[in-house]
């Protein structure tokens, strides 16, 4: 087997396993845990990919930063485990109310993922090649995506004005 | 088995063990320098002047008790000295620390003095930071002590605020040398800065960037959570912060971690600032101007943990946010212009 295929696999079972222990056990400390292997498993596929760029931008913005403040929440909230109000002897999808939406709707993505995994055959090639250099992604972020770019620069200081307002504890005098 | 890959793997056993040993010299120069401060001796039993001490401290380690709390997770435990000890090792793995060499024609084709070169190593350094946070945290979360917890808490805010600033200054290295390669970086500081003609001072981008080289170790200094800015293990404050805990050679991992960090931002800073490798005869001996450089910071280091007295924790925040970042935004801007303005 050539070496790139034995890491795609490594990497893809990797990020695989640990996506699906991350909602198959109870502590949210894990949970945070195996979200950050299943992210560097991701990382490792797109240096496969030659795109390096990504893949270190991937572990700074989501593994690091982004990770770091849940793990904070989770941490602060102090949740070993999580509590289960229901009897866990039961069928999900013979329990009250939301617990059976819920049931009803990991069936249904479980059927779509089957179904889009099934049709396979033709998954096509980038348009614009291998974009591997910082350079091109700089630009293609400051000319042709500039727009978009911006309104998303703009929504995320929206919203930690909108985390500002909402969090400030009203001055009482 | 081609001989490039067997002296690769020579190379990268040769980074590993050459850490290992920065370390124990680090500890060594650590306590003799403040020895010096403080007028004392420092080590001086243990081999001629001291020098075996961190071996005798190596051997004291290993023979203590490990312990481990009842109420602590004890997986994660026995995961964060680990992560704290691989992440500070495999830093190193992107920075290059001579020109390329033949090993005075040993080799047939001159191989890089790196273990691997990679065209966003300065990405790299910065992403293998950030999971270093993790070791700390957990490190401080999974002892269920509320000292460690304070600990870790503190250490993850401190770092998440200074890696802004530590990016931003590093940043504007990047638009001067027009690369993320280290390599490319080094090698884009040969020659001199030239006034009227003379040759003034060698090419380095310390001198044009000499804000930024401030900006960029403090902040440095407080990612490694060194004094003055060691809130993490403040002694009076938390025992020992995020490894109150640990014993044994869990706890000597973190302090390993530690050491060879303070190494990695200063060979960082050493090709970023002080022209990595370059100086006269930078060919043959480039990796004694290197580890010269690298001595030098390092000293800095240490010479800064015994004369500066703590912040308080406030303090620390307000300047990281406040002073650091708003000082390092408008350096890359002013950087931006002036390439933009000179041309390069």
């Amino acid at each position: 087997m050539a070496p790139e295929i034995f890491a795609f696999y490594a990497f893809g079972a990797v990020a695989i396993t640990a996506s699906l222990l991350v909602i198959a056990q109870r502590n949210p400390i894990y949970s945070v845990l195996l979200l950050i292997a299943s992210f560097g498993a991701l990382s490792g596929l797109y240096v496969l990919l030659d795109a390096p760029f990504v893949a270190a931008i991937q572990i700074i913005v989501y593994a690091g930063a982004i990770m770091v403040l849940f793990l904070f929440v989770v941490m602060l909230l102090n949740a070993p485990h999580e509590e289960t109000d229901y009897d866990e002897r039961v069928h999900p999808l013979l329990r009250p109310g939301p617990m059976r939406f819920g049931a009803a709707l990991a069936v249904l993505l479980v059927v779509e993922l089957v179904w889009a995994l099934g049709r396979g055959g033709e998954t096509g090639s980038f348009p614009g090649g291998a974009v591997t250099s910082v350079t091109d992604v700089g630009r293609a972020l400051f000319t042709d995506y500039a727009f978009p770019f911006e309104v998303t620069s703009i929504l995320i200081l929206v919203a930690m004005l909108g985390a500002v307002v909402l969090a400030r504890r009203e001055e009482r005098g | 088995m081609s001989p490039l890959f067997i002296a690769q793997a020579v190379l990268t056993l040769f980074v590993f063990v050459m850490l290992l040993n920065s370390a124990a010299v680090m500890v060594y120069v650590e306590r003799k320098v403040a020895g010096m401060l403080q007028q004392r001796l420092g080590p001086y039993l243990v081999g001629p002047k001291g020098v075996l001490q961190p071996l005798a401290d190596v051997v004291k380690l290993m023979f203590k008790e490990e312990l481990r709390p009842r109420a602590a997770d004890a997986f994660l435990f026995a995961l964060a000295p680990i992560i704290s000890a691989t992440c500070a090792f495999a830093a190193f793995a992107v920075v290059p620390f001579g020109a390329e060499t033949t090993f005075f024609g040993l080799l047939r084709e001159p191989m890089k003095l790196q273990v691997a070169d990679v065209n966003v190593a300065v990405l790299v350094i910065f992403a293998i930071a950030s999971m270093g946070v993790y070791g700390i945290v957990l490190a401080g979360w999974s002892a269920n002590s509320k000292y460690s917890l304070l600990g870790g808490l503190r250490s993850s805010a401190q770092m998440i605020s200074y890696e802004l600033s530590y990016g931003t200054a590093l940043a504007a290295v990047l638009v001067m040398a027009n690369s993320m390669s280290l390599t490319a970086i080094v090698e884009k500081q040969a020659g001199a800065w030239h006034l009227f003609g003379w040759p003034l001072l060698p090419r380095w981008f310390v001198f044009p960037q000499i804000v930024g080289f401030l900006v960029f170790m403090t902040a440095g200094i407080a990612e490694t959570n060194r004094a003055p800015f060691d809130f993490p293990e403040a002694e009076q404050e938390l025992v020992a912060g995020y490894h109150t805990e640990y014993s044994s050679m869990s706890f000597a991992m973190f302090f390993l971690a530690e050491y060879i960090n303070m190494v990695t931002v200063s060979a960082v800073a050493t090709d970023l600032y002080l022209g990595g490798w370059q100086g006269p005869f930078a060919d043959s001996i480039g990796w004694i101007w290197f580890l010269t450089k690298v001595a030098a910071l390092l000293f800095f280091y240490v010479w800064m943990r015994w004369t500066l007295p703590r912040y308080r924790y406030d303090q620390l925040m307000a300047f990281g946010w406040k002073v650091l970042l708003p000082v390092s935004v408008v350096n890359l801007l002013a950087t931006a212009a002036g390439v933009l303005y000179f041309g390069a």
